[in-house]
Parts: C-alpha cells; sequence; structure tokens
C-alpha cells in the first residue's frame, strides 16, 4: 500500500485548477501522472510534461502501444521528428481523427492505408478518398466493414466493385434502403439472406422474398416484424425445425399457432415457444413436464410464468432449470427461501443476486462460504449497509470487488477498500465517482502506476468541468 | 546412457493426466537404446500411485514415500533434487503448473542447474539439448540451451505433447524418503471453483463469451449453444462479475489458464491482455467480433468479423 507519509497542509489538498494538478505532476515527475493530465496542461507546462514523456525511446514506443495512452499524447507522439511512429499511432484505437489525417497527408507507406481503412476515428472525407482511389482488395474489405463507414462510401464501392464487396456492404448499418435493394437482387442467397436480415430492408424486396422457397432465404425473412401474415400460417408448418422455432419467438404470432408449435416434436422449437409471454395456464403446465432440461430453464425464466409452475421447477433434477427459477424476475419470496438452501451454490448464487430477496434471507446468504454466493451478496443493491461494511473484510478478492460493484455502495462503505491490496480495486475505486477527489487524493503516491494514472486521469476530467459543477461535486462527496 | 527423469503430478489419489504427456516428451528425448527415462512419484500413498503410472516408455518408476499425502513444495524440492544427486539426469521434466512452479525454480537455482519453464518443444541441437518455449508475449519463440550445466530443469507446457498412450509394466523401486520435512504442512484441501463446478482448465472446447453478450437473458442463448455442441461455456471478467457465470469459468490472469483446451470459440471479447493470459495457448482460436480492430483478433486462427447473435443464431438454426 502506499507509504504513509507526513502530509503538510498543501500536499494533503486536492489540486483544484488544471494548472495547480499539472504543476503538482511535473514536481512530482510521475510518469503516468503526466500521460493523464497532458490533456489539461497550457503550452508552457505541456512542453515540460513531454520532455519528461518522450525522454527515452523506450518510453515513448511504450506509449504508441499502450492500450491507455489518450488521444492527446498519440497525437504528440505522431509528430515526433526523430522517431518514425505512424503505424503504431494510426493502429492505436484511441488515435483521434485529426492525428490520423496528419498521418495520411504525411506518408505514402501503404500499409498505413489499410489501417486507416480499418480505423473507427479516420474521419468521412478520408474514407471516401481510399473508397475512391484505393484498389487494394484486402484494405477496401477492411472499409466496407468499418463500423464508421458512411452511406456514399458504400455506394461508391458497391459501384466500383459490383459483387465483390456485397456481403459486408449487405450486413453493415448505415447502407441505404434502395443500395439494399440492389444488393438484393444481384446477389446470391447469402447476400440476399444479409439483405433480409437488416433493419432497413425496404418492404418490396421483403414481397418478393416471399415467394422464395429457399430455407435460408426463408430464416431470414422469418425473423423480420414485417413478414407478410398470410405466411406466418404456411411456415409454422414449413419442414425445417429452424424457421418453426424462429416463427416461435415472434410476438405477432396467434394463439393457436403458438400452442400447435408448443407440441412440435423439434426441441428447439418447444424452446422458442417457452420463452413466450402469451402461453396459457395449461400450456405452461405441460411444458413444465417436458423432457427436454431447456424448455423447462426457459419456461422458468419466463417473468408470465406462474406460481404453480415455477414451484414445480424450482424442484427440478437439474441445477439449471432451478437456477432459472432463482432468475426469474418474478420468483415469489417463499420459493426465493427454499432456493436459498439449494445444494448447489450456483442455485444460491441466482437468489444472492434477486433484488426482490427480504434483507432477513441476506443475511443468511451473507453467511454462505461458496464465493459466487457471497459476490451476489455484496453486490445487489439491496443488502444492508451494515453486511456490505463486513464483506469489504472479506479475503475473498471476488466478493471486494462486488461491493465495488454494488451500485448502493456509498462513501462510508467503500472507503476502506482504498487501501485493498489489489490494485485493481483502487484503480476502480479512482476512476469511479463514488468517493471523493479529497479521499481519493490518498492515492496519489500508489505504489502501482496504473492506480496513479486512473487518479490524475479522473482529476484532469474533473478539472475541465466548469467550476460551479466541480463546488457542487465536492460537496456532493 | 543418458538419463531423464520425469516427475509425475497428482491430486487426491489421482495421477494428473498432464504426466502422461510428460512421458511422450521424455521419449522424444532418448538418443540411445539405452537412455533411461524414470518417473518418479512423490508422497505418502507413492508405492499404490505408482500402479496408475504402467506406461510405456517409462524404464522406471521411482515411488518416493515422503509424510504428506498431498503435494508439499518443500519437500518436492528436497526430494527431486536428491533423486537429481543420485541419478544424475541430463533433463528433469515438471509440469507447467502450480505445483512445480512453487519448488522447481529452488531445485534449479539451489543445485545450479539449466532451468526453463513453459516449454513445448524439446530437440538435440549437435548433442546440445535445447528447449522451445515463447517470449515477448508469445511472440516469437526461443530456443533456450544449457551450455555448461549437467542436468536441464524443464517445465512442460500442457498439451504440447500427446499424452503416452501403450501400457507396459515398468520396473518399481522404493525411494524412502519419510525422513525429509517440511516447515508449513497442509491443512485442509479446498477445492477450488464454485462448488463442484467443472474444471476448465481440463477441458478441450471451450465457447467464451464476454461483454459483447450484452444483457444476462444473452447468456442463457450461449449457454444452449455451448451445450448443444458439447462446448463448456466460460467467460470474461466483466461476465462473472456481474454474476451471469460462475467466478470458476472465468478466463485470464485473475480466472484461469484453460491449458488443456485445444478450440477455443471467443464470442464478443475483445482480446484484453489478461483475459489473453489464460487462453493465447490454445492451438485453435475462433474469434467473433463486430469490431475488425479487436485484438483477440491478433491471436485468432479464424477471425470472424460479425454479430455473435448472428452466429448463434445461425448454428442453433443448423443445428435445430
Ligand atoms: C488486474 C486485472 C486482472 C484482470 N483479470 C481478468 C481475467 O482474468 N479475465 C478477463 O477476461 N479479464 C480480466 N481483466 C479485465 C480485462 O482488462 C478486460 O476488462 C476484460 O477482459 C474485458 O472483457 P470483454 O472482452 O468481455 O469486454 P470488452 O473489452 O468490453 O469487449 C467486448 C467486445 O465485444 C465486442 N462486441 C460487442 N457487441 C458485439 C456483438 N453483438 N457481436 C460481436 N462482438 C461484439 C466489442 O467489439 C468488444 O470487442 C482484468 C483486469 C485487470 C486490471
Amino acid at each position: 500500500m502506499s507509504p504513509q507519509r507526513f502530509l503538510s497542509k498543501s500536499e494533503s489538498q486536492v489540486p483544484m485548477t488544471a494548472q495547480a494538478l499539472v504543476a503538482h505532476v511535473l514536481e512530482s515527475g510521475d510518469f503516468y501522472a503526466a500521460v493523464a493530465v497532458h490533456g489539461i496542461a497550457d503550452a508552457r507546462q505541456r512542453q515540460r510534461l513531454e520532455e519528461r514523456l518522450f525522454g527515452s525511446r523506450r518510453d515513448v514506443l511504450m506509449l504508441a502501444r499502450w492500450e491507455h495512452t489518450p488521444a492527446n499524447v498519440l497525437d504528440a507522439l505522431s509528430r515526433l521528428e526523430h522517431m518514425p511512429l505512424a503505424r503504431r499511432v494510426v493502429k492505436h484505437r484511441n488515435t483521434g481523427g485529426s492525428t490520423l489525417k496528419h498521418q495520411f497527408s504525411q506518408s505514402d507507406d501503404p500499409a498505413l492505408t489499410g489501417l486507416l481503412a480499418l480505423h473507427a476515428n479516420t474521419p468521412a472525407p478520408l474514407l471516401l478518398q481510399i473508397a475512391m482511389g484505393d484498389h487494394d482488395q484486402v484494405v477496401l474489405k477492411g472499409l466496407a466493414r468499418n463500423p464508421s463507414a458512411q452511406p456514399e462510401v458504400l455506394r461508391l464501392l458497391a459501384q466500383r466493385f459490383p459483387r465483390r464487396f456485397d456481403k459486408e456492404i449487405a450486413s453493415h448499418t448505415a447502407v441505404p434502403a434502395d443500395l439494399l435493394g440492389t444488393l438484393y437482387h444481384r446477389g446470391d442467397k447469402f447476400v440476399r439472406a444479409a439483405v433480409l436480415a437488416h433493419k432497413q430492408v425496404p418492404e418490396a424486396v421483403l414481397l418478393q422474398a416471399a415467394k422464395s422457397t429457399d430455407t435460408l432465404i426463408l430464416r431470414a425473412l422469418v425473423k423480420h416484424p414485417l413478414l407478410p401474415a398470410a405466411l406466418v400460417d404456411a411456415l409454422s408448418q414449413h419442414k425445417d425445425n429452424a424457421i418453426r422455432a424462429a416463427l416461435a419467438t415472434r410476438t405477432d404470432l396467434p394463439v393457436h399457432l403458438s400452442a400447435r408449435l408448443a407440441l412440435d416434436e423439434s426441441d428447439s422449437v418447444r424452446r422458442a415457444v417457452a420463452c413466450r409471454a402469451d402461453l396459457s395456464p395449461a400450456l405452461m403446465q405441460m411444458l413444465a413436464e417436458d423432457h427436454d432440461p431447456w424448455v423447462r430453464q426457459w419456461l422458468g425464466r419466463n417473468a408470465m410464468a406462474g406460481k404453480h409452475v415455477l414451484q414445480k421447477l424450482a424442484l427440478d433434477i437439474h441445477e439449471d432449470v432451478r437456477r432459472a427459477v432463482a432468475r426469474n424476475p418474478n420468483c415469489p419470496i417463499t420459493l426465493l427461501e427454499k432456493l436459498a438452501s439449494d445444494h448447489r451454490s450456483w442455485v444460491r448464487a441466482a437468489v444472492a443476486y434477486q433484488p426482490n430477496v427480504t434483507s432477513c434471507l441476506m443475511a443468511s446468504l451473507a453467511r454462505d462460504s461458496a464465493v459466487d454466493v457471497l459476490s451476489g451478496v455484496a453486490a445487489n443493491p439491496h443488502t444492508a449497509p451494515a453486511l456490505l461494511k463486513r464483506l469489504v473484510f472479506s479475503e475473498e478478492l471476488d466478493v471486494r470487488r462486488g461491493v465495488i460493484l454494488n451500485p448502493a455502495a456509498g462513501p462510508d462503505i467503500l472507503l476502506p477498500l482504498l487501501q485493498d491490496p489489489y490494485y485493481l480495486h483502487r484503480v476502480m475505486l479512482a476512476s469511479g465517482p463514488k468517493l471523493s477527489d479529497q479521499d481519493k487524493w490518498q492515492l496519489r503516491d500508489d505504489p502501482d502506476p496504473r492506480v496513479r494514472f486512473a487518479l490524475f486521469q479522473w482529476l484532469a476530467a474533473r478539472a475541465l468541468r466548469p467550476v460551479a459543477d466541480r463546488y457542487f461535486y465536492r460537496r456532493k462527496a | 546412457m543418458n538419463t531423464i527423469l520425469v516427475v509425475a503430478e497428482h491430486r487426491r489419489g489421482e495421477v494428473r493426466p498432464v504426466t502422461l504427456e510428460l512421458i511422450t516428451a521424455a521419449q522424444q528425448l532418448k538418443t540411445a537404446a539405452d537412455d533411461r527415462v524414470l518417473l518418479a512419484i512423490m508422497g505418502q500413498e507413492a508405492e499404490s500411485l505408482a500402479s496408475q503410472l504402467q506406461w510405456a516408455g517409462v524404464d522406471e518408476i521411482i515411488a518416493c514415500k515422503t509424510r504428506s499425502a498431498e503435494f508439499e513444495p518443500e519437500l518436492a524440492e528436497q526430494a527431486v533434487s536428491a533423486l537429481i544427486v543420485s541419478r544424475k539426469p541430463i533433463a528433469v521434466l515438471l509440469p507447467h503448473s502450480v505445483d512445480s512452479l512453487g519448488y522447481a525454480t529452488a531445485v534449479a537455482v539451489k543445485g545450479g542447474y539449466g532451468y526453463a519453464t513453459d516449454v513445448f518443444k524439446l530437440a538435440y541441437d549437435g548433442g546440445a539439448l535445447v528447449a522451445t518455449r515463447g517470449g515477448y508475449n508469445q511472440k516469437v519463440n526461443v530456443e533456450v540451451d544449457f551450455p555448461g550445466h549437467a542436468c536441464a530443469v524443464m517445465t512442460i507446457r500442457g498439451g504440447a505433447f500427446k499424452p503416452v498412450e501403450t501400457a507396459a509394466a515398468p520396473l518399481l523401486t522404493v525411494d524412502d524418503r519419510s525422513d525429509l520435512s517440511a516447515r508449513s504442512r497442509p491443512l485442509e484441501f479446498i477445492e477450488q471453483g464454485g462448488g463442484g463446478d467443472i474444471d476448465i482448465t481440463t477441458v478441450e472446447f471451450i465457447m467464451s463469451i464476454g461483454r459483447g453478450i450484452g444483457e444476462e437473458a444473452n447468456v442463457e442463448d450461449f449457454r444452449e449453444l455451448a451445450d448443444n455442441i458439447d462446448a463448456t461455456l466460460c467467460c470474461s471478467r466483466p461476465i462473472a462479475d456481474a454474476g451471469w457465470l460462475p467466478k470458476s469459468r472465468q478466463v485470464g490472469q485473475s480466472g484461469k489458464v484453460v491449458s488443456a483446451c485445444k478450440l477455443y470459440v471467443a464470442m464478443g471479447i475483445s482480446g484484453s491482455i489478461q483475459h489473453m493470459a489464460g487462453m493465447k495457448h490454445v492451438s485453435t482460436i475462433v474469434a467473433v467480433n463486430t469490431d475488425p480492430g479487436a485484438s483477440i483478433f491478433t491471436i485468432a486462427k479464424y477471425g470472424i468479423v460479425a454479430d455473435i447473435f448472428e452466429i448463434q443464431d445461425e448454428l442453433q438454426a443448423q443445428l435445430a
């Protein structure tokens, strides 16, 4: 843990302004804190920070590939003249659009274009430029898959290379509806299935697909919300199990059809039926007797399952079925009480994560020895603060992390965890909103660099917030 | 004549399967007909455990009787050191396991022997023993030789050698080491893992889910899929932290290393260093991720840039 030092008054106060925070970091010489505050430093301070950060080749290379290096530091790295870092910088997922643009304009390295085509932050005009000019099929395929590619890029690729990237384009969220129509008409069955799976698929295409007899096409079609009603009935008798199973998941399925599918010979169809919200009590009773444990499991999780069905399933021989009941949002408290003493810890753990458990039951679960159960108690927002205060000192680090993850655990409970021997827990507290900046400030000399980075990153972000906001935050904390 | 010493590992009365892989590795180090493979087993019940070690390729089983029934690092260190002195092996092969890491380094350093860990290939180069292990986060293969050392102690990566399959009846000798003492003594055996849950370090086919799964209800879809394809469902840390799968199913630095796994299907897992620490050694990794830049693709043999739910749906449809 951090060495205990005698603190002078000024040292023990969190610096309130960006300038004071950076000044503190410059004085301490902490490398990781310097990375964290680089973005809020003024020009003169930034120069001094960069002297610290880029002093050795080893540090520079480390920063160029460290997953937490922020965009502003990557930008500064990309401008270092004595070290060619373009590929590393462009590969880094935090690199911002303007840095990527700068790299593109500075370099004629073809590998760089490939990386830019894949990067989520590459600016739109640059992606368009690549789509217009590049011929490399690997680069263009990457571009067609880039989630940031805009409709014009996809349209251009579809025009320049008909059919070559149709599957990728058809699966892209940004593809315009009219282009989907074109792709459907010229595509093979795989492209067509991808078009039908797309949210934007035009109705005309759906109607055309409805005439198909191809299983792959029908499997895609059957999931679409706008499936023509006439087809629903026909498809419920289709010989393909997957088609009937997909049909059984549709909310608009007429009741007589769900009753028929509940008797289907295929397990996968009955499993889908067991999840439905519109099952009659008789159907539920029947499915609760199903020979397939997965049917019973899905039924156990079904929020509409009645008390009697749940009672039966809570006695199931399969632990996963009993767990399903314990995870059911409407599981009655009497059943939860029974399941809390199940011989399998994974079932008891499900009870421990339930929001509607009584404090008495929670107290008994807190005496369990299984780590999954205790983690559930620790993470449950309904656990009494007194219990959480005890769990903070658990020997199991997963249990202590459960308390940190608990949305209801306040500063009085979490404070001792600032001394937790596991650095990850200190990182989580340093970068979370629950403790006051003043409390967190004790981590500034933490032996673990990741903890210090998390703390200074948090404080740097706070320094950018308007003053009134900060004042409010300090008072609240 | 060269001697190769293999140290068997056992837990709760069962010889661990990795021992059979070490026998194959030892056989590969035999260069002359009269080279000998010795297989040592330590513990209070060493003699009866030896009945589980009747495998071809072993010339002699040494039942090394110590005072502790379960593994005890100090006793193991002393017993193996004594065996090296008395039997003069050129190589000592131990599993790359938590047990071995508790004493192998001490044996090597105290005896002044060569030492290499996590070895996955063994060969001779002009008469010199060469062990291959990963370096720089498994990005390069490093060949290690042991100049000036009469003996090299090596921990062998699980799954790197085929387990021996043919039975035989090797000679058995008993080596009484019950005079050895340790400063610590085991009090209680605590089973690791989630109360009788499957031990994910021993399974060969894993499907693992990450934060891409979105919400708890979806976990069940993947459990069903895993069930249908006979895979064991594991996860990244956020999933275990949320209580969606038991802690014993977490793969990675603070979870488990899936040492016996041969096929790992990563669904919606980004591939953090901490997660990869538990699975990057797997020979066939299939990754499904919507982000083409996800780190998991750097170690995957097959990468699928796609939505995991589409893949799950499609697989379920094929299986329906
Ligand atoms: C000390 C320490 C120890 C740790 N130990 C471990 C450990 O043992 N094991 C471990 O796993 N982690 C561990 N971690 C946490 C680790 O750093 C990562 O946070 C964690 O592995 C991320 O899990 P993930 O890949 O599931 O989530 P994320 O990193 O959030 O990745 C989710 C991925 O899913 C993809 N995705 C999203 N939706 C979809 C979709 N519909 N289809 C396909 N893909 C999709 C995203 O593109 C993303 O790549 C540890 C961390 C620390 C600091």
